[in-house]
């Protein structure tokens, strides 16, 4: 791998690249090392791999918490191979929506959409759209820390005469204006992307899961109603647009039964068809649910994977510390009770 | 009588731009000849602007770092195009900038037959690529200064006034010398803000233009608004470096 760093296990392979955990020898830090594939014979001959190079011109210019930040690039050998260093990321959402043991109260919920929100509006102020957000991309470590993760379709916007393509976002998590083929788009595709995980939060199971790009569209509007040129001026005009059978809107009453009006009403404002009538992240943050009761759960007590939750009891080896956790009462219970 | 000298300048520079260097005959002129390089292929490739101001600051930073008799610099100026067009997003494709970079260097030769010296050639531009990756350290994000012109420009459009602004090529000028100074590696050495209000002042000295309403003095200049720390002596600096680019043109080929 490299002198400094130490390959621990293999953690997962993407598309694009592998990801390993290993220990950084100069620090003894665990980090995760994301190995970009050199592809085949002939992508190697056109050198640098361009969504590995658009990734690191990006995240190096990036300083957030909740923001997955690049410790460090190295490549070795003479093909063109390049790897970046990560902090350690324990789980993601993914993991965390998938786990049945886990109960998300709304508390859980406001959390991480707040973090996700914080991460995505310093993104956007610096006119950067991820273009990919789905839980999979959302990390969490052990002390409920919760980065933006893959910025491997993220690009700078905002520039009038820049094209961008359309195929971008897992199908899931795509906006209808992406969906209808728009060229011209901005961080409105990201907010769309994020209503969608709130939704998926809450349902425990993804919201819009389209098996085609038609598909996607009939399940948005299946739920959503139809654009019409009131809701959505110009709708009409987007290249791939096609007229769907008509559909009644449903109330996201009667979708999220559990959810508390405070909540429907930041959905209602992420997931809305005209991409200019949705809300940013900073017009969201100011919503009302996130600053009513329950407060958000404090990073550290957000629930875990049990795979997690038991290296982290076994890290504890004070004693100290385990008195003073049973002290604040709670967390042990509660979980015998669930 | 002054437009008499103007238009003859011009006519010089113009007879000037149609002759042609012939690269192999020159030496690196710390940086200058390899940047005139990556100019003069990035016009042919169609590059946008800042794809082309890119490759000159990779180039510059990556020949600060190394010495500059171990490299053949139009193979990393070549190269330094084809990764400022990978962070640009402006798709140089690698067969077009080998075309180009041949032609420009042996002037009238036919196009490069798929053979070993052009795979050769394609090696050479992506190993190249990573070694200038290392040795920037993986850091190829550069903040320009046309951005800081232009908006400096936008707030003197309306204080000089719109119809002596619409008579004077003030913007046009600033902007030359901005894209003439990336020949010289200097300027690496200066904040992007300072570089652009160089540019600018540079400009409304050729035309002797003064600002309304502000009187140049000891501690406040008219730039001050736009960037509080340049100081008096550096703003000379600055603008000296750039004239002096134009002295190191080579005269013909």
């Amino acid at each position: 791998m490299s002198q400094r760093y130490e390959k621990i296990e293999f953690l997962g392979e993407g598309q694009f690249a592998t990801v390993y955990k290993a220990k950084d020898k100069d620090t003894d830090n665990i980090v995760a090392v994301k190995k970009i594939k050199a592809g085949s014979k002939i992508e190697a001959q056109d050198g640098i791999n361009r969504t590995a190079l658009r990734e690191i011109k990006i995240l190096q210019e990036l300083n957030h918490k909740n923001c997955l930040v690049l410790l460090d690039v190295f490549s070795q050998g003479s093909m063109s191979n390049v790897s970046l260093v990560f902090d350690f990321m324990d789980t993601d959402l993914e993991v965390i929506i998938k786990d049945n043991t886990i109960i998300l109260t709304t508390a859980n919920i406001k959390s991480y959409t707040i973090q996700t929100l914080q991460g995505l509006e310093y993104l956007h102020l610096n006119w950067i759209l991820h273009r990919d957000l789905k839980p999979n991309n959302l990390l969490v470590n052990a002390a409920g820390l919760l980065k933006i993760a893959d910025f491997g379709l993220a690009k700078l916007y905002g520039s009038p005469n820049r094209i961008n393509t359309h195929q971008v976002v897992t199908r899931w998590y795509r906006s209808p204006e992406l969906l209808f083929g728009a060229k011209q788009y901005g961080a409105c595709v990201d907010m769309w992307a994020l209503g969608c995980i709130v939704a998926e939060l809450l349902l425990r199971l993804p919201f819009l899961p389209g098996e085609s790009d038609l598909d996607q569209l009939t399940k948005i509007f299946q739920v959503f109603g139809n654009p019409t040129e009131q809701n959505w001026p110009a709708v009409k005009t987007l290249s791939d647009y096609v007229e769907f059978k008509p559909y009644p809107p449903v109330p996201l009453k009667n979708i999220f039964i559990a959810a508390g009006d405070d909540l429907l009403d930041v959905l209602g404002a992420l997931l809305v068809l005209n991409p200019l009538k949705r809300k940013n992240c900073s017009e969201a943050l100011q919503m009302p649910f996130f600053s009513n009761k329950p407060a958000p759960t404090v990073s550290n007590k957000l629930p875990l994977p049990q795979s997690i939750k038991k290296i982290k009891d076994l890290e504890r080896p004070s004693l100290k510390r385990k008195l003073l956790n049973s002290a604040e009462g709670g967390n042990l219970s509660k979980r015998l009770f669930f | 009588m002054k437009d008499v000298i103007d238009v003859m300048e011009l006519q010089r520079e113009k007879s000037r731009r149609v002759q042609t260097l012939d690269y192999r005959q020159l030496d690196f002129a710390s940086g200058f000849t390899p940047a005139r390089f990556i100019f003069e292929c990035g016009i042919k490739l169609h590059a946008q602007p800042l794809t082309i101001a890119s490759a000159t600051i990779l180039m510059h930073r990556f020949f600060k770092e190394v010495d500059p008799t171990n490299y053949d610099c139009y193979l990393i100026a070549a190269s330094t195009l084809y990764l400022a067009g990978k962070v640009k997003d402006d798709s140089l494709k690698i067969r077009d900038i080998i075309n180009v970079a041949h032609n420009t260097l042996h002037r009238g030769s036919s196009p490069l037959e798929i053979g070993d010296e052009y795979w050769n050639m394609r090696d050479a531009i992506v190993q190249a690529e990573l070694l200038i990756m290392r040795i920037l350290k993986f850091e190829v994000s550069i903040v320009h200064p046309h951005k800081y012109m232009l908006h400096y420009l936008r707030s003197m459009e309306g204080w000089i006034g719109k119809d002596k602004w619409n008579s004077i090529p003030i913007a046009r000028t600033a902007a030359s010398f901005l894209q003439d100074y990336h020949h010289d590696s200097t300027i690496l050495d200066y904040a992007p803000q300072h570089i652009a209000i160089a540019c600018i002042s540079l400009a409304l000295q050729c035309y002797g233009i003064r600002l309304p309403l502000i009187e140049d003095n000891e501690d406040e200049a008219w730039y001050t608004m736009f960037a509080k720390d340049l100081q008096k002596d550096k703003h000379w600096e600055i603008m000296e470096k750039m004239m002096e680019v134009y002295n190191k043109e080579p005269e013909s080929a």
